[in-house]
């Protein structure tokens, strides 16, 4: 019980790519696009019951014909120099009610899709996933990366449109990273393998909201591209992220005219560290991030 | 969950070919840990296992229910002389599958189970006094032509409907499924009216279907006393509020009640059956 592979392909020098639902699914979708742009193929899942309860049943003429689960697959694809593994699943793991994973069950998961890129000779693997910050939902969503070592932070840095944990004021380099996002990250560590999170920003004040926000996956997307040196197809993803801007557009045109004062002035200011001086003072800005704060019952920033 | 087993074993019963009879507490009624009950307290079954609780549920205090403090309860009991197992326990709060292989691996390990009924209630629009039907679903169509033969009609087609998810009793047939012993879980519509206090016409139905299927001979005398008592009450609760009796009335000829009639009948019933306990 565990993995199931349908084939072992053999593949030089992979990297794992692992995508799971979470806030806006902003890393779920930026995997499967990028799955779906390099035309990758199934090759193995990990069975689900162990993990998940049945979602649907299917009854034909009083039959129990079977039952549907949450699915959680391998797929690769040859590219050459680097051949790349993904794994996308439809739900997180949990030991109890929680919407992310936690518990052992978790942990046996993360350990289950690294045992099948240790399998496959992967040293390195990226997760994916949303980092709500105090930013303008008109603005380019950046992407907060955490590696799982220090000798990767050089690297990181070097990522377009990145921010470390430590370009975040007051953060002092320290954040969390909950769900199998950041438990891959450290079950990778403990095995001894390289491993990158790439979260991209989804405002503050959408995070509570069901909505999918592929504005963000689109940032992370672009990263994943530039590191594994693909040309982005972002086509679909631009379209759909426009669609879902004009739903976010119509519900926000619709707020008070207060709040949205207050969410206007998100677009003035910047909540990491500036090389260059700002438009607005430091005390407008504190003011305006303290503001804002309060307004969402003084929730700190969080990734996951 | 550990390597550990999740059970107890109290003593090992003497079963060849046996059929389990499973009821979960938590259903439309309780159906199914009434129909249970009954069983075991007719035919003088014996405690023989129990699931361990530690594994699949919280245990972080207790609920109350009616004013009685709940705990969860996962037995099982056995009728030697009838072959049959029963298990009587409250769905498990997380680990479904472990939870389902340790009921399974009990099953067909210590008592050779080769088939399994579920019985649960289905919330029914219609009225206390109608005929029950069970509804059936099989995991194999070697059990659909077995219960043919009992007059009870194998045809349900359903797909679950989004933001809902299957029964346990759904995931425990199919489970077994993939150990070769073949299951069906049994269905008795409950009035909506009696869901929140019991419907032992419902009880009756179900026990009845099992009875001819296991060959049981249940003494069905309390059970009748049951319903006669229930009837009773309902009839008083309707002498002395007419409308109700209408709505009643117009359930038994099929006729619809409006939401408001339909919410007073079944606050009115449970709230009368409660105080006269």
């Amino acid at each position: 019980m565990g993995i199931k592979l349908f084939k072992e392909p053999k593949l030089e020098n992979p990297v794992m790519i692992a995508g799971w639902p979470g806030i806006g699914n902003i890393g779920l979708v930026a995997v499967d696009h990028l799955k779906t742009m390099v035309n990758a193929e199934e090759f193995g899942e990990i069975e689900p019951w162990e993990f998940f309860y049945p979602r649907k049943v299917f009854i034909r003429n009083g039959e129990l014909l079977g039952l549907e689960f949450p699915i959680n697959k391998f797929y690769f694809k040859q590219m050459g120099k680097r051949d790349l593994i993904f794994f996308i699943g439809e739900e997180q793991p949990t030991n109890g009610g929680s919407t992310y994973a936690e518990g052992t069950k978790a942990y046996r998961m993360a350990n289950l899709v690294l045992d099948v890129a240790t399998k496959f000779g992967c040293h390195r693997v990226y997760t994916s996933g949303a980092a709500v910050a105090p930013i303008h939902h008109t603005m380019k969503s950046r992407v907060w990366a955490v590696p799982n070592s220090e000798d990767l932070v050089a690297e990181v840095r070097s990522y377009q449109n990145t921010v470390l944990m430590s370009d975040i004021e007051g953060r002092g380099g320290q954040g969390n990273i909950t769900g199998l996002n950041g438990l891959l990250l450290g079950v990778a560590r403990k095995r001894g393998l390289e491993a990158i999170c790439v979260m991209g920003e989804i405002p503050v004040y959408l995070h509570g909201f069901p909505f999918v926000y592929p504005k963000a996956s689109k940032s992370v997307l672009e990263v994943l591209c530039s590191v594994f040196e693909l040309e982005p197809d972002l086509q679909s993803i631009d379209e759909f992220a426009q669609q879902q801007e004009q739903e976010i557009e119509k519900l926000y045109q619709k707020l008070p005219e207060e709040i949205k004062g207050q969410l206007e002035k998100l677009k003035h200011v910047t909540y990491t560290k500036q090389a260059e001086p700002s438009m607005i003072t430091e005390e407008d800005k504190r003011k305006i991030l303290e503001d804002i704060d309060k307004m969402f019952k003084k929730q700190p920033p969080k990734e996951g | 969950m550990t390597g550990k087993k999740p059970f107890k074993i109290l003593k090992e019963p003497a079963l060849q070919s046996s059929s389990l009879v499973v009821g979960w507490s938590e259903d439309a009624g309780k159906i199914g840990g009434k129909v249970v009950d009954y069983l075991k307290r007719n035919l003088e079954a014996e405690e023989f296992a129990e699931i361990e609780l530690e594994c699949f549920f919280p245990l972080g205090g207790v609920g109350v229910e009616d004013d009685v403090a709940q705990f969860p309860e996962s037995k099982f009991y056995s009728c030697d002389d009838k072959n049959l197992v029963l298990l009587s326990s409250t769905p498990p709060r997380f680990d479904w599958y472990q939870f389902l292989t340790g009921v399974l691996d009990v099953a067909q390990n210590l008592c050779h189970v080769k088939d399994i009924y579920t019985v649960g209630g289905m919330i029914s629009p219609g009225a206390h006094t109608t005929p029950r039907l069970i509804m059936p679903i099989v995991s194999s169509k070697e059990m659909k032509m077995s219960l043919n033969e009992f007059g009870v009609n194998v045809d349900m087609d359903y797909e679950t409907p989004h933001g809902q998810r299957p029964t346990l009793s759904s995931y425990l047939l199919w489970a077994a499924k993939g150990r070769g012993i073949h299951g069906a879980s049994l269905w008795v519509p409950v009035p909506f009216y009696l869901v929140s206090s019991e419907d032992p016409r419902a009880w009756k139905r179900a026990i009845e279907f099992l009875d001819n299927r296991l060959s049981l001979k249940i003494d069905y005398a309390d059970l009748n006393a049951a319903i006669t008592e229930q009837n009773q009450k309902i009839a008083q609760l309707t002498s002395r509020m007419p409308e109700l009796g209408n709505y009643i009335q117009k359930l038994e000829t099929n006729l619809a009640l409006s939401n408001e009639e339909g919410e007073r009948l079944a606050k009115e019933v449970e709230d009368f059956l409660k105080r006269k306990g």
